[in-house]
């Protein structure tokens, strides 16, 4: 029998290597992934609880995470073309215009 | 058999996130995300959530991630555009070290829990008509806000794509 800790293993899983993800990599598309993951971790984990109260608000907030990363990737992938357009690079090291260190 | 569905979704889950996040070209990394979000798709329906199910494998797999493809083949990035990660491996222990605290404490927590059965079950938790009564019923306001939220991302996604009057490069020269 599949037990709530294996679906809580999985989902950590998930979560965690979305972490990793976004501290070690440097392209920004791997970066908006690993954002994408962590969120699908967090849904997993409210599915499972949904499934264990027997309650259906979990699924709800699910759907509700669903829309906002869907309305997340029009904005951010907009907004990767026009840094790639203006830098020709995907690395995120070089976009520093806003901070406040004297390298360009 | 739904344990064996269970251990292969959650494999394939795990080595997809893993090979997103180690191979240095996007285009496998996205291919193994969108293994990674089928899997997740198939755990929902082991949980009982079908439209859940349905809503994974159209918005994510189906909208998301062609969005993300469509953009990576757009771009027509070179092998040389890629950035330089030389020490990529040494933050992923770092990383590593730093979540294994988290995942220690919520599992020990999760494992505390009186256990029930978690199987596919014949009522109609999780499909569309019990979701659709308790988004309607209970979750208006926040339904009404994410249709504004979804408004002004359409709106901003059109107002940063539109072309510039003047354009600058990269030195802040005008073109």
């Amino acid at each position: 029998m599949i037990s709530l800790t294996s679906y809580a293993f999985v989902s950590m899983m998930l979560f965690s290597i979305g972490v990793i993800g976004v501290v070690s990599r440097r392209n920004i598309f791997v970066i908006y992934m690993s954002i994408e993951l962590m969120l699908n971790g967090v849904n997993l984990f409210l599915v499972t609880f949904a499934r264990y109260h027997f309650n259906m608000d979990p699924q709800v907030i699910t759907i509700m995470v669903i829309s906002i990363a869907a309305a997340e990737a029009a904005i951010f992938l907009s907004v990767i073309i026009l840094l790639y357009r203006s830098r020709k690079s995907l690395d995120t090291d070089i976009f520093t215009t806003l901070t406040q260190g004297e390298k360009s | 058999m739904a344990d064996l569905v269970f251990i292969a979704l959650a494999f394939l889950a795990i080595s997809g996130a893993i090979a997103m996040i180690v191979n240095r070209n996007p285009m496998y990394s996205a291919l193994g995300i969108l293994i990674t979000m089928l899997s997740v798709a198939g755990m929902f329906a082991l949980l009982n959530a079908t439209f859940l199910f349905l809503v994974q494998i159209i918005v994510y797999a189906g909208a998301i991630m062609t969005l993300i493809l469509f953009i990576l083949m757009f771009l027509n990035i070179k092998e040389e555009d890629l950035p330089k990660e030389p020490n990529k491996y040494k933050f992923m222990v770092l990383g590593a070290f730093i979540m294994i605290p988290l995942n220690f404490l919520v599992l020990k927590a999760v494992s505390k829990l009186p256990a029930k059965d978690l199987t596919i079950s014949d009522t109609n938790f999780g499909d569309i008509k019990p979701i659709g009564l308790e988004l309607y019923n209970n979750w208006f306001i926040a339904f009404e806000l994410i249709s504004i939220l979804l408004l002004i991302a359409l709106i901003g996604s059109v107002v940063l794509a539109k072309k510039r009057k003047s354009k600058l490069n990269n030195k802040g020269e005008q073109l």
